[in-house]
């Protein structure tokens, strides 16, 4: 077989000499390319196109125990000198820190089938088609949804190049796609948005109907909502919200968080973090998974790794730098944003496992609370102590159905108290992007509004 | 020439973007020096210095928008740019205007005296070292500091088919400190960041150790705090809190193209009294040293002062070029774009509130029972109802016309219109805080500032609640 990345191995190689020269002791070259398409309609014609390739290099040096990172845009061979002494000045001005090494070569999955070829071959118009299908099957769910936020169609296809002084050389290429639908009911005055997405790696897989249907149902079922008064109450939250609450825990699973004291779970380790039904799983090669890939952002295999298990931590999510901090092996947990950043430690495809019960089961456990389907300002909970105090709308469940919905009221708490107070966990898994949760159920939580 | 490229080559590209028709066509170049120090567990760990170059090339037709951008900046490279505008565009019809490229004046200076990119990168560490060692030496329970420096040095080149052809050059500076304290197994953090349009002469003024002392003072005092209450009363924001909630509960909403889409409670609304005569709302470009001032915005109008509630009557909405040709009118200078990588969209630059009359320490004393937010932490707005809400990074309990206990945990969730529409008090004093303020996946520096005020009910979200 033709090997697709010849050229570019031999670029990043190249700059690995040229930094090793420049007086580095070690050195990992880090080339990215990406190629991105955006549509987006509103009343039933493109709005905005974006079409766009970016390339670029992000160069890790180690000069001794220091270590110094330096990025450029674009794959020129010209800008390797320049790059190299910018890399190798930079660690000379950084602290020494013995736990920098750079991985060896390994061995690598080969079935992860990330790349799509037909998202490659689908001309243009097929995929503006399929961006307006999403917009009529929200408008035409209902009269009142009257407004289009946004509809879109997303793509991105990438490829990776690595190289090291450990003489490890690696790349891949990607693809993944997605549909994004917000729209607007009104009625009697009261305007309520409602939003769906679908991502996946498949082009084939997306389905604009149900998309711009689930949308347009939850802006429809929002109207009329009102707040109430402050109680204490059993919640359960749609798998959207559950993702945005488990990703306020997530740096904490971080060996790095752990290792610098800002992590919840940093004494926690093989104790009870969770209730029974709690199971966490970080997995970089799910199949399927929009954050699956061979190697992490420092060229180390990706794995499956269990973090909690009927809820007692069991583990914690390290890269190269961390496990050798920690005495142990990294667990391919090495993130990269991009070509931009020096990698750090992050998730992968990050998930709280499916249970067995049905959504509706859960609702029906609870005689009087609250069922979220929106949280605003997830962004402001504080990772570090764990408090949350954030916006949400939803419904009343009344005798285990739903009644009136509700919206300006806030949910407040602990991560780490709802995650205790877990009682029982959907089979509806589903995935945001590299984060999934399927519905929960959660004892009580302060409701103020 | 900046990038090596003539404003011939310039017009070149943008007449092959207008090939196939369409309305209009702007290219902009940029580059961008960037340098980033991260400083923790008493490390200097992460320094990197980064090089961008790239352009991005619009073509408006119609209604619609045709984006493309790329790093090949030599005139092949930005050919093949407007080939697949001017095919993404299919637009046909129209004849492409004649254009000839004139160098707009600049409209007014921001100094900067030490630029970014002539200071070695140590002097840069050691401005990260003092604000460690600083917050550290405050007291033992601070247990980690993190320390985030960066600047940028962005040289953007911008031109359009209506004969516009402006150079630019933005200079930002920014420090953070995060302070962790643990007390009895109880972490609490505290934040503060400062940024400015500027070079390095902005450490002098304000110094490191300064920045560092008030993120491990709150830290500090969260660990005292006790949780904050739940229900509905008295707020009382206090000047230093900063602008969150006017750039919440009130600026976004004013930004054009969401009015235009229906999508704000603003929209329809001008010349009406939406806010109280004590509220006066400012969008401001030209103020020297700001984090969100620039001279030209990111499509080359020059950057004003914009005067957008009046004593409480909506003056003006937010304009970029797009959502100002649809109203026949001009731009108001807030069209903003992340980098090259994103098309323009009307944003918000430096957003306040005129400071009024009252007496600040007076609107404490005359309030019975509430909550004094001293330092706002981030939030987020619902345009199309106007909710909004933000936590509260410093909040104190106000009882009797006297501030008392420190709480924590209080997130405050209300209406923007209702907020204009209720401040019954506003102080003489101006505070303001910087940000990067995101929207439709754009990062773009702003300040905010706002007078200390009060709200005669908000709802408070605590975690203090009786079962």
């Amino acid at each position: 077989m033709v090997d697709a990345f010849a050229r570019e191995r031999e670029m990043a190689v190249d700059l690995v000499r040229a930094a090793l020269a420049k007086g580095a002791s070690a050195a990992e070259a880090y080339l990215a390319e990406e190629e991105e398409l955006v549509i987006e309609v509103r009343d039933e014609r493109v709005e905005d196109l974006k079409i766009a390739r970016e390339r670029g290099i992000g160069l890790r040096v180690l000069q001794g125990q220091r270590l110094g990172f330096a990025y450029v845009t674009g794959w020129s061979p010209a800008s390797f000198a320049r790059l190299a002494e910018e890399a190798v000045a930079n660690a000379g001005a950084a602290s020494v820190d013995p736990y920098y090494t750079l991985p060896p070569p390994a061995v690598y999955a080969q079935d992860l089938d990330l790349y799509d070829q037909q998202m490659e071959e689908v001309p243009l118009a097929a995929k503006i088609d399929l961006a307006l299908a999403l917009e009529r099957a929200g408008r035409d769910y209902d009269p009142r949804v009257r407004l289009t936020e946004s509809c879109n169609y997303e793509e991105h296809r990438f490829r990776v190049v690595l190289a090291n002084s450990q003489g490890l050389v690696a790349a891949y290429r990607g693809s993944n796609c997605g549909l994004e639908a917000v729209l607007v009911a009104s009625a009697n005055g009261d305007n309520e948005t409602g939003f769906h997405f679908q991502y996946s790696l498949k082009y084939a897989a997306l389905n604009p109907e149900e998309v711009g249907r689930k949308a347009a149902a939850k802006a429809v079922q929002m109207l009329g909502a009102r707040p109430i008064t402050p109680r204490r109450v059993p919640v359960v939250m749609d798998p959207y919200v559950a993702v945005n609450f488990l990703g306020v825990l997530a740096p904490s699973f971080s060996a790095d968080a752990v290792q610098k004291g800002r992590s919840l779970l940093a004494d926690k380790l093989e104790q009870r973090v969770g209730g029974r039904s709690v199971n966490i799983v970080d997995d970089g090669l799910l199949p399927g998974g929009l954050a699956s890939a061979p190697f992490d952002g420092e060229g180390v295999p990706s794995r499956r790794n269990l973090l909690v298990e009927q809820g007692v931590l069991r583990g914690f999510l390290h890269n190269s730098y961390t496990a050798a901090k920690a005495g142990t092996v990294s667990t391919g947990n090495a993130a990269r944003g991009s070509f931009r950043s020096i990698p750090t430690v992050g998730t992968t495809n990050f998930y709280l496992a499916a249970g067995d019960a049905a959504p509706e089961a859960l609702l029906g456990q609870v005689s009087t609370g609250l069922y979220l389907t929106q949280v605003m300002g997830m962004h402001t909970a504080n990772p570090v102590s764990g408090d949350f105090s954030v916006g949400a709308a939803g419904c009343l469940i009344e005798h285990g159905k739903l009644t009136t919905p509700v919206r300006g009221i806030t949910v407040a708490g602990n991560i780490l108290d709802i995650l205790e107070a877990i009682e029982a966990c959907g089979h509806d898994l589903t995935f945001v992007a590299g984060r999934g949760a399927p519905s929960i159920l959660v004892g009580r939580l302060t409701i103020s509004g | 020439m900046p990038f090596g490229l003539s404003k011939e080559d310039l017009a070149a590209v943008l007449a092959a973007a207008l090939a196939g028709g369409g309305d209009f066509a702007d290219l902009f170049l940029e580059e961008r020096l960037t340098t980033t120090i991260t400083c923790e567990d008493d490390k200097v760990e992460r320094l990197s210095t980064g090089h961008d170059v790239g352009a991005g090339l619009r073509l408006i037709f119609g209604e619609s928008t045709a984006y493309a951008y790329t790093n090949d900046l030599t005139p092949e490279g930005l050919n093949a740019l407007a080939r697949t505008v001017a095919q993404a565009a299919r637009a046909g019809g129209r004849r492409a205007p004649v254009f000839d490229l004139r160098r707009q004046p600049v409209p007014y200076d921001l100094a900067v005296q030490r630029w970014p990119d002539q200071v070695a990168v140590g002097e840069k560490v050691l401005l990260v070292e003092r604000a460690n060692a600083a917050a550290r030496r405050e007291d033992g329970r601070i247990k980690q500091v993190l320390v985030n420096y960066g600047d940028t040095v962005q040289r953007v080149v911008m031109a359009n088919t209506e004969g516009v052809y402006a150079e630019d050059e933005r200079v930002r500076t920014r420090l953070a400190v995060q302070a962790v304290a643990m007390s009895n197994g109880r972490l609490q953090t505290g934040y503060e960041a400062v940024g400015s349009f500027g070079g390095l002469e902005a450490f002098e003024e304000c110094r490191p150790e300064a920045v560092a002392a008030v993120a491990a003072r709150r830290a500090l005092l969260m660990l005292e705090a006790r949780p904050a209450p739940t229900g509905r009363m008295a707020v009382v924001m206090a000047a230093e809190a900063g602008g969150t909630m006017i750039h919440e509960a009130c600026g976004h909403g004013l930004e054009a193209d969401l009015v235009q889409r229906g999508l704000s409670v603003y929209a329809g609304r001008l010349g009406e009294q939406v806010a109280v005569p004590l509220v006066t709302v400012i969008d401001d470009a030209t103020l020297a040293g700001r984090y969100g001032s620039f001279r030209f915005d990111d499509e080359a109008t020059p950057g004003e002062k914009t005067v957008l509630i009046e004593r409480g009557i909506l003056r003006s909405y937010m304009y970029d070029r797009l959502t100002a040709r649809r109203e026949g009118r001009r731009s108001s200078g807030n069209g903003r774009r992340e980098s090259y990588q994103f098309r323009p969209i009307p944003r918000m630059r430096n957003t306040y509130i005129l400071p009024g009359e009252h007496d600040a320490e007076e609107i404490i004393r005359r309030t019975a029972k509430g909550l004094l937010v001293k330092k706002m932490g981030g939030g987020q707005v619902n345009t199309t109802n106007g909710d909004f809400v933000f936590d509260v990074a410093e909040g104190y309990l106000i009882e009797g016309g006297r501030v008392t206990a420190p709480v924590r945990g209080a997130t405050l969730t209300g209406n923007g219109p209702e907020v204009l529409r209720t401040v019954d008090m506003v102080g003489g004093d101006l505070g303001f805080s910087i940000g990067i303020c995101g929207k439709n996946g754009q990062g773009v520096p702003v300040s905010d500032a706002q007078p200390t005020m009060r709200i005669p009910s908000l709802v408070v979200g605590g975690t203090a609640c009786e079962d």
